[in-house]
This record gives structure tokens, C-alpha cells and sequence, in this order.
């Protein structure tokens, strides 16, 4: 559905898409996952023709996309990672306003506009201007307005930052619920836990190159961390850190605050070796987990950093 | 296209520091004006009237021509002048010098005027000596023949009120603060500047996260612009009426009776306002706040420069660079309106409408060339 080759974005010296290439498919929910400044939004902006690049071609539908790719255009929706809405209308006005940017026929965008309404749970608040809903409606009213048309694919940059909890769920319930009706989607966030939750599959991107794409099991099998767990133990020396490191399969450790974190490679009885050890040697600990490896984990070990938030 | 017009309507009517800028700050000005003007400020034609002091001294009221002079200056007595009689030249000299009287006229065969200065009085009372000298063969006529005609005779060509007023039609009328109120609707019409910098944010994805929004769509951006610049004109047309409607019915102003030509002169006016607010608006790249805060530069000082805040200006920039009234819009707008409420100059009036329009035509293609890019270097 979406094909981008070869994308260079500069601004003066700062390269901020370097060479980025992505192809999308239909039905998708794609994940952009990266830290703040790594090129997410550039990448979109650029896909949606509202930024010149230096280099490399987009196609979308199978046509190449420029800013007068109107036919293109009707097919996509955008929620932006900044509010758009207009302050001096009221929701069902703003969500109505939008929606007549793609639909001409009155009747076909009434039934349109009560739909989004729904779907993002405004109706009580139909009424009422933005300046006047919380930052989890209004989060909720800005991707209304952008996917009241029913598009084929819907663009949303960080839609939940800012969110609370609650608001972010039902966010992400309506992501998924928009991709089982049809839309393919793609959403950018630096929130990896979101991304794993609804992605099918993803990109991780940072100094706007894409540095691994696949689901979130293909990422994760691309990393030496299989497994990971966590010890509170009271009194760890060096010698003991020491050879906890050499048991098999353990290829990091961490030992910060009497908590004992190992990095260990996918393995049977991992939990069981590092427990017999600690037994054997009368090293007294409370708590234990084991965790299997997240996407932090992935780009912890991709990127050599924590994803910034 | 309705639809569109319908929301960018509601939108702008409601956003109500814009419309205070452009209609509520107006208003308030004009009623600063008026206040700050008092009783003095009357539509020109309806200035209220001081009469002139003048002494008269009857030197020798023995012949016919004297004596139709006497009855001339008392039927102007209590009208157009406040006379007091003096029974010497000397004494007369003496209130001249005193500035207790602007002039001096002598009875006789051959009635005379004296004056101590160069001015309106001055002028007024030369032109009414003049007016009887011309006519005093027919007032002799009149009053041998019909002597109970002669007042109304006399009053038929002594209205100097009239003739003096229409003589000052060159620019100077009789009341200067008038002036501020033509310069005032001038500005007025500027402020929509406010309005079509506003606008353009709206327009520019590179701005605001409406504008990236509205690019995206597959709606065309020239409809977009023409769509805010027929809302924009609407909207600030009513603004204009609406402060013509208090400038003339609740101050009292008059702008003229031309209502046509008055509609006609609001409408461009609020074309050119708006245009140079859209075309500023799309070219500059300053943030909302500065070009805010450049607007109100763009509508003051060719307000300024038009007699808003100094009503003399554009009289003195037209004495020494004409060519700025003639492009400045504010100075433009001004003498249009002039040329409806003082001169009755129509062809004047329609050149001025002709440089609005140019210049609107100008403006409105800067911000389509200001808006017609497609994508943006970095958002």
C-alpha cells in the first residue's frame, strides 16, 4: 500500500531521514516506534507531501504522492500529534467541518459525523467546544475529526500523548477497532508498550534511519536477550556478581539498589540455575520475577540506549 | 463551497478578540473622538456658525447706495454678524486693534471694509462687501420700487454661510474634526488585516497544526484562500456598516447621502483590508504573535498618515509627497470618502475606487503566490 524508498530529509547539516525505507501493507497496523527527535514525524509529514525531501520517492496506493495528489488524498485520514481542532466551534461542528473537506453529500456526512461521534465516545459532549473537554476528549475529538470520513488509511503521530490512562485505552481500543473495519493504519509513538500492544508489525527508527522492522516476535528474536530476571538480594560482593556472570547464558548483569537484574540468552531452567546458585552460596533474597523480552529491550540492545521519553 | 463559508463564517464571528480588533476597537475610537471633540463635531454643512464682529461707522448715509448698505448689513445683523456701531473711524481702529473686531465697514457713497488680518472672517466679510457691490444696482431698484421685497432680496444672495462652505471644498473644511472621522473608517477598513492574517494561519502547514491539517485534505488550497477571503470581505463589510450606522445615526456624522457610492467605498475598503491581510499573513514568516503584532503597525500607521491621530496630515503630505496619498490605502480610503460627505468630486471618487482595486487585485495575488506552495522546506 505504501512504499517508501530511499527518503533523505536535511535540514542545513542535521540529517533527519537517512536513506529511510518502509514498505506498508494493507490491513496493517504499522508501528513507528523511536525516541522523540528521531525522525517519526518528519517521516509522516514527508509521507503526506506537507515536507519537501532531499532524496527518494513515496508511493501510496500505488501512485506517487505530491502535495496535489488529491485522489490520494481522499483516502487518508490524519490525526496529528497537535490538536486541530478549530476553538470557536463546537465538536459536532469541528468533526462536521472536517468530514465536508472529503464529503460533499449532507445526508452521507451526517450518518458520518454521528458514527465518529460514537466511536470516540463524544456524544455527550456534541455541544461543547474544546476549549472546555479534558486533554483525553479533546485527544478523543481531534481523532475524530481526522477519521470521521472512513478512510483506507489513517496516519496517527503520537494520538495519546498526554493522555490519561483511561483516555488511552479506549484510544487504542478504537485503533484497533478502525483496522478490523478495513483501515490500515499507522502510528507513530515513543510509547513501546502501545506499540506492542496494537501493532502487527513495526519499525524502529532513530537518526532517522530504520534500524529493524518486523512483528513484535521478529524483533524480539532478533535480540540475544531471551529472558530476564529480576533478584532482590541484600548483599551481592563482586566476587559473587562475578561468577553469577559466568553461569551459562547469562550475558549481562546489573546490580543497582539490592536488586540483581540478569540478561539471559533464550534457555531452559535459567531461573532454576541462577536460584540454585544463590541457594548454595547462603545468598539470602526476597523477590523474584522472570520477564520475558519487551520491545524496550529489543531497542535497548538495537540502539545501545533507553528509549527516550 | 456554502458549507465552507457557513463553518469559516461561525468560526471568525466567533472569535471575538479579531472582531474586537476589527469592529469593537473602531467603535470605541469613534466615540473617544466624539466625546474627546464635544458639540463642536457636526457633519460638514451643519457647522454650527459664530457670527463675525464687525464695527460699522456711517460716514455719510445721504445717498441711495449708503443707504442700501445700511439696510443690507442689518438684515445680515444677528445672522452672519454680531454689529456694533461706533460713531468714529478712530473708535472702530481702536477695536480692530484690539481684536475686539475682525473688520470694519464704512457707510457711504462707496461702502468700504477694513481688516487687520489675512483669514476666514476676513474673507467672508470682504466677499459679502463684494457680493452687495455687484448686486447694488438691483438692490437700489428694489428698494425705489419694492422696498418690502428688499430683505428677502437681500437674503437671497447673502447666505455666505453657503458660499463660504462650498468654497472650502478644496480641502479645508470648516470643521477639521470631521477629518478623524473619515480617517477613523479608513482605519477601520485596514483593521481587517487582523482578520486575514488570522486567516492565513489557518491556510499554512507550516504554522499551525490546522493549517497541516487542512493541507492535507483533498480539498483544493486556492479554494480554501477564496473561500476565507469571501467569509473575511462579508463579515468586515457588515463591521464597516455597523460603524457607519453609529458614526451617522448615534454620533451624528454625516458621511454624505450618497448611499451607493458610501456601500461602495465600504466594500472596498474591506477587500483591500483583508487582502493586505492575507497577503501579509501568507508571505511573512513570522510567528501569530508577531505578525499580530506587525498588524497593528500596518493599520495604525497608515491610519497616521491619513489624519487619524494628527487630522492635518494628509493635507500637509499632500503639499510635499502627494504620490503617499495616492498609494497609502488608509489615505486613499479617506479621500474617498471626502469625495462624499465635502467635495461631491465623482470622478475623483471613482479613481480612488480604481487604485482600491488595483491595489486589491495586487495584494490578493501576493497571498495566492504566498500560499501556493505545496510542501514546506521543514513544518
Amino acid at each position: 500500500m505504501i512504499h517508501i524508498d530511499n527518503l533523505v530529509k536535511r535540514y542545513g547539516t542535521l540529517v533527519a531521514l537517512d536513506h529511510l525505507s518502509l514498505d506498508i501493507h494493507e490491513g496493517e497496523i504499522f508501528g513507528l516506534l523511536g525516541p522523540n527527535g528521531s525522525g517519526k514525524t518528519t517521516a509522516i509529514n514527508c509521507l503526506l507531501a506537507l515536507l519537501k525531501y532531499d532524496k527518494g520517492t513515496i508511493t501510496i496506493f500505488g501512485k506517487e504522492m505530491r502535495p496535489d495528489s488529491y485522489d490520494i488524498k481522499q483516502n487518508i485520514g490524519v490525526v496529528m500529534q497537535n490538536v486541530a481542532v478549530f476553538d470557536q466551534m463546537s465538536v459536532w461542528e469541528n468533526i462536521d467541518y472536517f468530514c465536508g473537506l472529503y464529503v460533499k453529500d449532507k445526508e452521507r456526512r451526517r450518518e458520518l459525523v454521528e458514527e465518529a461521534i460514537r466511536f470516540t465516545g463524544l456524544e455527550d459532549f456534541k455541544k461543547m467546544r474544546p476549549k472546555k473537554l479534558s486533554g483525553g476528549l479533546l485527544r478523543r475529538l481531534n481523532i475524530a475529526c481526522g477519521i470521521v470520513h472512513k478512510p483506507k488509511l489513517i496516519i496517527m503521530d503520537e494520538p495519546t500523548v498526554a493522555v490519561d490512562p483511561q483516555s488511552r485505552n479506549r484510544i487504542l481500543e478504537g485503533i484497533l477497532e478502525l483496522n478490523q473495519q478495513g483501515s490500515t493504519i499507522i502510528y507513530t509513538s515513543h510509547y513501546m508498550e502501545e506499540v506492542e500492544q496494537i501493532c502487527s508489525r513495526i519499525a524502529i527508527i532513530d537518526h532517522g534511519q530504520v534500524l529493524a522492522t518486523g512483528t513484535t516476535e521478529e524483533l524480539k528474536k532478533m535480540i540475544k536477550t531471551g529472558e530476564t530476571i529480576t533478584i532482590e538480594a541484600i548483599a551481592l560482593d563482586e566476587d559473587q556478581l562475578a561468577q553469577i556472570r559466568k553461569l551459562p547464558h547469562v550475558f549481562d548483569i546489573s546490580y543497582e539498589e539490592q536488586t540483581l537484574k540478569v540478561r539471559l540468552s533464550s534457555a531452559k531452567h535459567n531461573l532454576v540455575r541462577i536460584l540454585n546458585y544463590m541457594q548454595e552460596h547462603d545468598i539470602a533474597f526476597g523477590r523474584v520475577f522472570s520477564e520475558l523480552p519487551t520491545l524496550n529491550d529489543v531497542f535497548l540492545e538495537i540502539t545501545g540506549k533507553e528509549l527516550r521519553d | 463551497m456554502l458549507f465552507l463559508f457557513k463553518y469559516r463564517f461561525l468560526q471568525t464571528i466567533r472569535e471575538f478578540s479579531i472582531m474586537f480588533w476589527a469592529l469593537g476597537f473602531p467603535i470605541i475610537l469613534g466615540t473617544l473622538f466624539y466625546f474627546s471633540f464635544g458639540t463642536s463635531i457636526e457633519a460638514a454643512g451643519e457647522t454650527e456658525w459664530d457670527e463675525i464682529k464687525t464695527a460699522v461707522v456711517t460716514e455719510d448715509s445721504s445717498s441711495e447706495n449708503a443707504k442700501s448698505f445700511e439696510i443690507f448689513l442689518e438684515n445680515m445683523d444677528g445672522e452672519l454678524l454680531e454689529i456694533t456701531r461706533v460713531s468714529s473711524g478712530d473708535e472702530a481702529l481702536k477695536l480692530l486693534n484690539e481684536d475686539k473686531v475682525t473688520g470694519i465697514y464704512y457707510v457711504k457713497e462707496a461702502p468700504s471694509l477694513t481688516v487687520g488680518k489675512n483669514g476666514l472672517d476676513e474673507s467672508i466679510l470682504t466677499s459679502a462687501l463684494d457680493s452687495f457691490n455687484q448686486n447694488s444696482a438691483m438692490v437700489r431698484d428694489v428698494l425705489s420700487e419694492h422696498p418690502d421685497r428688499l430683505p428677502a432680496v437681500l437674503a437671497s444672495y447673502g447666505d455666505y454661510r453657503q458660499s463660504v462652505r462650498e468654497e472650502t471644498l478644496g480641502g479645508k473644511t470648516l470643521n477639521p474634526n470631521v477629518q478623524y472621522f473619515f480617517a477613523l473608517i479608513a482605519y477601520a477598513c485596514l483593521s481587517g488585516v487582523f482578520l486575514g492574517v488570522r486567516a492565513s494561519f489557518d491556510t499554512q502547514a507550516n504554522l499551525t497544526a490546522l493549517g497541516a491539517r487542512r493541507s492535507v485534505t483533498p480539498t483544493h488550497r486556492f479554494k480554501l484562500v477564496i473561500v476565507d477571503m469571501l467569509v473575511l470581505v462579508t463579515i468586515h463589510f457588515a463591521d464597516i456598516l455597523i460603524l457607519n450606522l453609529y458614526v451617522t445615526q448615534i454620533l451624528k456624522i454625516s458621511l454624505g447621502d450618497d448611499i451607493f457610492s458610501l456601500l461602495v467605498v465600504d466594500l472596498m475598503g474591506s477587500i483591500i483590508g483583508v487582502c493586505m491581510g492575507l497577503a501579509f499573513g501568507s508571505i511573512s514568516k513570522m510567528d501569530l504573535g508577531m505578525k499580530m503584532g506587525f498588524s497593528v503597525g500596518l493599520t495604525l500607521f497608515p491610519g497616521f498618515l491619513s489624519g487619524l491621530m494628527f487630522g492635518n496630515m494628509k493635507n500637509i503630505i499632500e503639499l510635499h509627497c502627494p504620490l503617499i496619498n495616492r498609494i497609502n490605502p488608509a489615505a486613499v480610503l479617506s479621500d474617498a470618502f471626502y469625495c462624499l460627505g465635502i467635495y461631491n468630486d465623482m470622478e475623483r471618487f471613482r479613481r480612488c475606487i480604481l487604485i482600491l482595486a488595483f491595489m486589491s487585485i495586487l495584494l490578493l495575488f501576493s497571498a495566492f503566490l504566498g500560499v501556493r506552495r505545496d510542501s514546506y522546506d521543514s513544518i
